[in-house]
């Protein structure tokens, strides 16, 4: 079996935001278009909060990890 | 940090850009999930587990299975590049330049690029350069209407009609109908005069009663006709036409509410396009390669595509607030790499905005053609590349597809059958990759799925379909790319 690693939690969390932003969609009575502040909330979650939500899941969890320092004999 | 940027440049084509901006000007809610789905999907991909590199040349079965990835990248990258070829063409004829000038320009500049060898690492630096001049207009529009993003969007998804600005260059001289190729009718909503300065030939669908009747105009300078409610223009002839100011736009929703609502359920259409980028990015952005991202790497491109989008959004919402004749027979890509607003600024500063426009789209153009050779050249290990930096090779296919792109076709669908094609032939094996030793069986796959995916993109070109194998039609990736899936688990089954 294969080992979680911390890009494996980046993949789903980023599968994740894709996936709220269809259950948005999906929401009864146009749920999705109410305004808040001036946007819709589909427009909030799918050009704001999601991609925004992405970029830090990125900086976060899909980088390698620093290679270990050598090690003194 | 070249690899990285080769990452945006590859996957960020011109074409790719203008996408989103123009799916969110003719539908929000379809735009929203193709932007996200651009911004997020390559960010997946390159946070899949490392995959092993590209195997090395060797003789017989072995050589010709890490053939098929180099001849798929090769007609993949080919067809990108006539893709946004053909748009530089489009954004010529929009702009009033001949259309090959636009061909022959991108082509050649980009070709040059493979053959100066100075020139071939610069993807970073013209990145940069579309990026600056690309947000440069966007800031000065933003500026010169006096609203910010989120009260632009709000003015324009109440809007009650779009309808022509006076100052709409499509009033004040007239365009020529031939540069109208968007998928939208051309009907109208209420009773338009139409006016042919230069003169010509007008013809249009009409209702008389329960009839439809096509009708020709041949109009001497300067005379006009009217259409009713109802009546539809019919595209493609070359007769210059101004319409009237504050009248509906023919093609445009009905009202910015209309425009903001979620369309009725459309999960398969939805799922289509998200397995097409999926694929389509492990096809370009992973297959043969090993990637490693560190912290800075990560951020530099999850920054670079948020950029992308946050620019597609607002330039979107701008352009349909100034210049909601956009809309006139459907949202096209090259009407995006026009300033919006013509009464916004007077020249000469005008014409210097747009310039930077052009030269955005023309610097990430040439920063798309230079990391996808890179790309193509990092599948030939032993060979150092060489594949990447062949003149001749480079040459065949620029010339190639500049000749190509003489025939319009629409560039977004080129740029989908390009990965879809590409995803279907190499994604699943790269994200399921086969045992060590099994080349053979990930070529299989590929074979297996780029079939499925030919016979259903061959239905989509004949305009076949219907309810139930629409999306699969419309997105043959769908299909295709679960078809090699099955291929590559099938064969697992057998070794185990």
């Amino acid at each position: 079996m294969r080992p979680v690693s911390t890009r494996s939690t980046g993949v789903v969390l980023l599968w994740l935001l894709l996936a709220g932003f269809l259950l948005l969609g999906a929401l009864p009575n146009q749920t999705a278009s109410i305004r808040l502040a001036g946007l819709s909330v589909l427009w909030w979650y799918g050009g704001v909060l999601a991609p925004v939500m992405g970029a830090l899941v990125a900086i976060r969890w899909l980088a390698d990890p620093p290679p270990a320092p050598p090690r003194d004999e | 940090m070249t690899s990285v940027s080769r990452v945006l440049a590859v996957w960020l084509t011109p074409v790719a850009l203008l996408a989103a901006p123009a799916a969110l000007s003719a539908r929000a809610a379809d735009g929203l999930w193709l932007g996200l789905t651009l911004t997020l999907v390559p960010l997946i991909v390159l946070g899949l587990e490392a995959g092993r590199p590209a195997a090395p040349v060797g003789p017989g079965r072995a050589e010709r299975a890490s053939l098929f990835p180099v001849v798929i990248l090769l007609i993949t990258v080919g067809v990108l590049l006539w893709a946004n070829i053909v748009l530089a063409g489009d954004v010529a004829a929009w702009l009033g330049a001949p259309r090959w000038q636009g061909i022959v320009l991108t082509a050649v500049a980009g070709w040059l690029l493979t053959a100066w060898q100075p020139l071939r690492r610069t993807a970073p630096l013209l990145l940069s350069i579309a990026l600056v001049a690309a947000v440069a207009p966007l800031l000065q529009v933003g500026w010169a209407v006096g609203l910010g993003p989120i009260a632009a969007w709000d003015r324009v998804a109440t809007q009650a009609a779009f309808r022509f600005p006076p100052a709409s260059p499509w009033v004040t001289t007239g365009r020529s109908l031939a540069t109208v190729h968007g998928r939208a009718p051309l009907v109208f909503d209420e009773v338009h005069r139409l006016t042919a300065p230069a003169g010509g030939v007008v013809r249009a669908r009409t209702l008389d009663g329960n009839r439809l009747a096509e009708i020709e105009w041949s109009l001497a300078p300067g005379q006009s006709v009217t259409l009713r409610a109802g009546d539809e223009l019919v595209p493609g002839g070359a007769v210059r036409l101004r319409f009237e100011a504050d009248k509906r736009v023919p093609g445009a929703p009905a009202s910015g509410i209309a425009w903001a609502e979620d369309p009725p359920r459309r999960w398969l259409d939805r799922l289509g396009l998200l397995v097409t980028l999926l694929v389509g990015a492990a096809a370009l952005l992973r297959a043969g390669l090993t990637i490693r991202l560190s912290r800075d790497g990560a951020g530099f491109v999850a920054g670079g595509l948020l950029l992308a989008f946050v620019w597609a959004q607002a330039w979107a919402i701008y352009a349909m607030l100034q210049s909601p004749d956009l809309f006139l027979g459907g949202v096209t890509l090259d009407r995006l790499l026009e300033l919006p607003g013509a009464a916004l600024f007077a020249e000469p500063w005008r014409r210097a905005l747009q310039a930077f426009l052009l030269v955005a789209g023309l610097a990430a153009f040439l920063a798309s053609s230079v990391a996808l050779r890179e790309r193509l050249g990092a599948l030939d290990p032993t060979g150092g590349g060489e594949i990447g930096r062949d003149p001749g090779l480079w040459a065949g296919l620029f010339g190639g597809a500049a000749l190509a792109s003489l025939w319009p076709v629409d560039p977004w669908a080129l740029t989908l059958l390009a990965l879809g094609g590409a995803g279907c032939a190499l994604g699943p094996a790269t994200l399921y990759p086969p045992s060590t030793g099994r080349a053979g069986l990930a070529t299989t796959a590929g074979l297996v799925g780029l079939v499925v995916f030919a016979t259903f993109a061959a239905a989509q070109l004949r305009g076949a379909g219907g309810a139930l194998l629409g999306p699969a039609v419309g997105y043959p990736a769908l299909v295709g790319a679960p078809a090699g899936a099955l291929v590559l688990w099938l064969g697992r089954g057998r070794v185990g």
